[in-house]
């Protein structure tokens, strides 16, 4: 067995710290209001690590990624209302049906690069965006769309994860195994495939590489995240609105990770945090949550103009630039 | 022996292999022309990149041609670009590794391939660098690295002494004349490097146009007036 497969980088004992922390200490201190912010956010950084990832790894943009959260979660609902499965089988399968949309999308998708591809998947996610608007999300209603009208019967949470509270610890630690299954990925043969093919798709192919499985593959990937985070945001809320899955919302998601930083887990954390957290703190703060856009178009033109690597390659950069100072002065 | 037939190709209206045939059967080969010849176009072809209008190319009752690229790196196809390929974010082994991550040996034994290879192009002590902290000319042997790991068939060459000192085009000379020895792979080299090809291959190809104008041993095909009329042009009366 490959022992660097396992070895703990100083950015993964940072994540893991991070992760006990909001475990540990954040669902006890937050308010009920506060605990279902940072549980949506937990679920948007697990969303925004399959988009990340894909343009990091790939150099791909997709701008269907919340699109995928809604057939996630449509998934999900759906389950849970038709038969008696544990949360957790509901979120696997809503995952691996994503999963298999992605590798759909992908099919078209596959032959195009940049901008077009950017604009294939756009159009995907204004398709799925029609879609939600007219058929709804199920609610305990009969027949496939399962859609009644008045509240339906509650949503069942995870056993272990009842109370808000354990909610949040839940979805963060969902998170947490989203992160470890693309780090995975890096580490192994598909991680060293992408970085090839992010290098030159024809040096790729001349080294073996087999570029469609593996297009297809970072799809899936991004599609099951994106299908996890889904369920797990109907878990949260008990019941979806489609105004929460526009297209326009999954570019805004993909600018966001390009403003945090796609190339770090990092970066997705400080996208979802944008998302969704900095908007209801400025409306605690007695200041229009409009603002939060006119942050996030200077985030990204500062992303674009002098941060490629965005937030978290700046705070790295920034960690690195204070652990060599300590060095020198050591030495 | 690596046999390519009658090989044509077009771009429109332009031809840029025209009825190309040779059969090269010494370990080391070399193509070579002057720009716009078709040189790596043929190896375009050969690696699947450009379909050709008609002709063939075997090797060991291969048709290579009906091969997906991917798939001709399994049956044993390398090529070296004439800029190194080698992905920045990976380390050196993880970049020669790359190339046999689809065969089905043991992993162990994979890894023991990519360090021998590493040591035989004297990259063994940088093999945990990363392709973005790599000198021009270790990319270039991480390059090499890569081409000789998998059991290689043919490798090709396209340019590779491109940008080297004349120490550095002289050690890849010698390491490219060793591939054969250390893998059993014959090899095709491109370059303008006369004095590089004239050192490394034993038979050479040389193209004009699209055309086939030369064709044998190195000395005798460079002292050829067509092929010195090629390169230099001729004088106008």
């Amino acid at each position: 067995m490959d022992r660097s497969l396992f070895r703990i980088t100083r950015s993964g004992w940072a994540g893991l710290a991070l992760a006990a922390f909001a475990i540990v200490i954040l669902p006890s201190i937050s308010s009920r209001f506060w605990l279902s912010v940072f549980t949506s956010a937990g679920c948007f950084t697990i969303a925004i690590a399959g988009v990340a990832f894909m343009y990091a790894r790939l150099g791909m943009v997709s701008l269907t990624q919340v699109g995928l959260m809604g057939v996630g979660g449509w998934v999900a609902l759906r389950l849970n209302y038709a038969f008696d499965f544990p949360f957790e089988v509901n979120m696997a399968l809503a995952a691996l049906t994503t999963m298999v949309f992605g590798w759909i999308l992908a099919l078209p998708a596959l032959r195009m690069r940049g901008l077009y591809l950017a604009l294939v998947t756009l159009m995907a996610a204004g398709g799925l965006e029609i879609i939600f608007a007219t058929f709804q999300f199920p609610n305990g209603g009969d027949g496939f769309w399962g859609v009644q009208t008045g509240s339906g019967e509650a949503f069942r949470r995870p056993w272990i994860a009842q109370s808000p509270e354990a909610y949040l610890r839940y979805v963060i630690a969902c998170a947490v195994l989203g992160f470890l299954l693309i780090e995975l990925h890096r580490r192994l043969q598909p991680g060293r495939a992408w970085a090839l093919i992010r290098r030159s798709e024809a040096a790729a192919m001349a080294a073996g590489v087999n570029v469609t499985l593996y297009k297809t593959w970072a799809f899936g990937i991004a599609g099951l995240l994106g299908g996890g985070a889904g369920a797990l945001l109907a878990g949260s809320l008990g019941l979806l609105d489609d105004g929460t899955f526009r297209a326009s919302e999954s570019v805004l998601v993909f600018a966001l990770a390009v403003v945090g930083g796609a190339r770090y887990w990092q970066g997705a954390v400080v996208a979802a945090l944008l998302y969704k957290v900095l908007p209801p703190l400025l409306n605690n703060w007695g200041v229009d949550a409009d603002l939060a856009y006119i942050i996030f178009g200077a985030g990204l033109l500062h992303a674009v103009i002098t941060a490629p690597d965005g937030i978290a390659g700046q705070i790295m950069g920034a960690v690195k630039g204070l652990s060599r100072r300590k060095e020198r002065a050591d030495a | 022996m690596l046999e390519i037939s009658s090989i044509t190709v077009r771009f429109g209206g332009v031809v840029a292999l025209n009825d190309v045939s040779a059969r090269f059967d010494k370990p080391v080969n070399g193509i070579i022309g002057p720009n716009g010849a078709g040189k790596t176009t043929l190896m375009n072809v050969l690696s699947g990149f450009v379909q050709p209008s008609g002709g063939s190319v075997s090797r060991d009752g291969q048709d290579l041609l009906r091969l997906a690229p991917h798939r001709r790196a399994h049956w044993g196809l390398r090529r070296s670009f004439q800029k190194e390929e080698i992905a920045d974010d990976l380390t050196v082994f993880e970049n020669v590794l790359v190339q046999i991550d689809n065969s089905r040996t043991p992993m162990a034994e994979k890894r023991a391939e990519v360090e021998r290879m590493l040591d035989l192009v004297g990259m063994a002590g940088r093999a945990g660098k990363i392709g973005a902290d790599l000198s021009g000319f270790e990319r270039r042997l991480t390059d090499v690295a890569k081409c000789m790991v998998g059991k290689p068939r043919v490798v090709m060459f396209d340019e590779p002494a491109g940008g080297m000192s004349v120490d550095e085009s002289r050690e890849l000379g010698a390491l490219i004349r060793r591939i054969h020895a250390a893998t059993g792979a014959q090899t095709l080299v491109i370059d303008h490097d006369v004095e590089l090809i004239r050192e490394v291959c034993e038979d050479t190809l040389v193209l004009d146009f699209g055309r086939r104008i030369a064709f044998g041993p190195t000395a005798d095909v460079l002292a050829d007036p067509k092929v010195k009329a090629a390169y230099l042009g001729t004088e106008e009366v």
